[in-house]
């Protein structure tokens, strides 16, 4: 009996340490998760604000770099158009809308929210919760596995079921044969 | 004394080996579908033309414009042609490219204009003197504008020129082509969107007749 309690009380020492590290970090990556997704910092002057925006198109000339970094006319024009609209009072949102009517979903930089675009908003999200989830079900796993077979044979803690087998043979050929 | 038990023995088959066989059959195939998926999603998209991006605009109404002929002469409104063909056809005196497709958009002007085709050139980040001495040298004698700022071109989603967008009478987009435009694709285009019977001019054949 007192055996037993031994066996399963090295299982446990290490298990309160490593969920509370787990809690931690996934609360971790929560709050990260919710700073990311609220954005940098608004923009307050004009051209911060058109500066926003053109970091978050695709400039169609030159296809690798922002409306923002691009020194294609057509992106200098691109800026120029932005900075009109929100003159005019547009939203931000109005005004990549528009770019999107005209050039399609691809002028966008950053996936839009919705339709296909969730998919890479959501996808690390779930990826990283199912790995967490993979990861506490292989843990669990290994703890049953080394707790089950101490019930049936007494042996020291940590001994695998095939040498518990072996062990298990061994005094049986032992009793029916003793030295 | 032991003198015994130093035989060896073969581990039983409940351990490491048996079990663990259909566990590893599992993850390989799995492995394999991954792999399978990741080469069939290269395949597809490797093969794809990244430059041949659809219009948004396409079916949808063409975006309007009132903009200046280059000599300043009259205002060319789009809302005014509705009922008409209209081709708008992107361009500039600096684009070579241009000007292997201006023979081909002279002969389609020639051909159409009488049918009420409107062919509209819009002048794309180009200096005005350079404009105006091209249409000189070329003998351009459809209406070309100029497009301050290049809002026409950014609200037809122009990526670079010659672009030509083809808009029927009931002012939606029914063609895009990137690249300079041959006189049959000119042809095909217009007469896919001209209303039957629009008078055009004699020797050519009307839709529908054998």
């Amino acid at each position: 009996m007192a055996d037993q309690a031994a066996a399963s009380r090295p299982a446990r020492a290490w298990a309160r340490p490593a969920v509370g590290l787990a809690v931690v970090l996934l609360v971790a990556l929560g709050a990260l998760a919710a700073v990311a997704a609220r954005g940098p910092a608004p923009a307050s002057t004009p051209a911060e604000r058109v500066h926003a925006i053109a970091t978050g198109l695709r400039c169609p000339v030159c296809r690798d770099l922002s409306v923002a970094d691009s020194p294609a006319p057509l992106a200098q024009q691109m800026r120029s158009q932005i900075a009109e609209g929100l003159a005019a009072g547009k939203s931000p949102e109005a005004i990549r809308l528009e770019f999107v009517a005209a050039y399609g979903e691809s002028v966008l930089l950053v996936p839009a929210r919705r339709g296909v675009g969730l998919v890479a908003w959501v996808a690390p999200a779930l990826l990283l919760a199912g790995g967490v989830l993979a990861a506490v079900l292989a843990v669990r796993r290994w703890r049953a596995r080394g707790a089950a077979p101490a019930a049936s044979t007494p042996s020291a803690p940590g001994t695998s079921r095939a040498d518990k087998v072996l062990l298990e043979r061994a005094l049986a050929r032992f009793e029916e044969d003793p030295p | 004394m032991m003198t015994g038990g130093a035989r060896t023995e073969a581990p039983p088959a409940g351990a490491a080996g048996g079990q663990g066989r259909p566990r590893r059959a599992l993850l390989l195939g799995a492995v394999v579908a991954a792999v399978a998926l990741a080469a069939w999603l290269l395949s597809t998209g490797l093969q794809r033309d990244p430059t041949a991006i659809r219009s948004p605009l396409l079916g949808r109404p063409a975006p309007d414009f009132a903009l200046r002929t280059l000599d300043g002469d009259r205002t060319v409104r789009l809302g005014d042609l509705r009922g008409r063909v209209v081709v708008v056809n992107f361009w500039a005196s600096w684009c070579a490219e241009c000007r292997v497709e201006h023979p081909a958009l002279s002969a389609a002007w020639n051909r159409f204009r009488d049918a009420g085709v409107m062919l509209v050139g819009v002048d794309f980040q180009d200096d005005h003197p350079s404009a105006l001495a091209y249409l000189a040298g070329t003998g351009t004698g459809w209406p070309v504008v100029a497009d301050p700022g290049s809002r026409t071109a950014l609200a037809y989603g122009v990526y670079g020129i010659p672009e030509t967008f083809v808009i029927g009478p009931d002012g939606r987009v029914t063609a895009k082509h990137v690249g300079p435009v041959t006189y049959d694709q000119l042809v095909r285009e217009i007469t896919r969107v001209l209303p039957e019977g629009s008078g055009r001019q004699p020797g050519a054949p009307a839709a529908g007749s054998p």
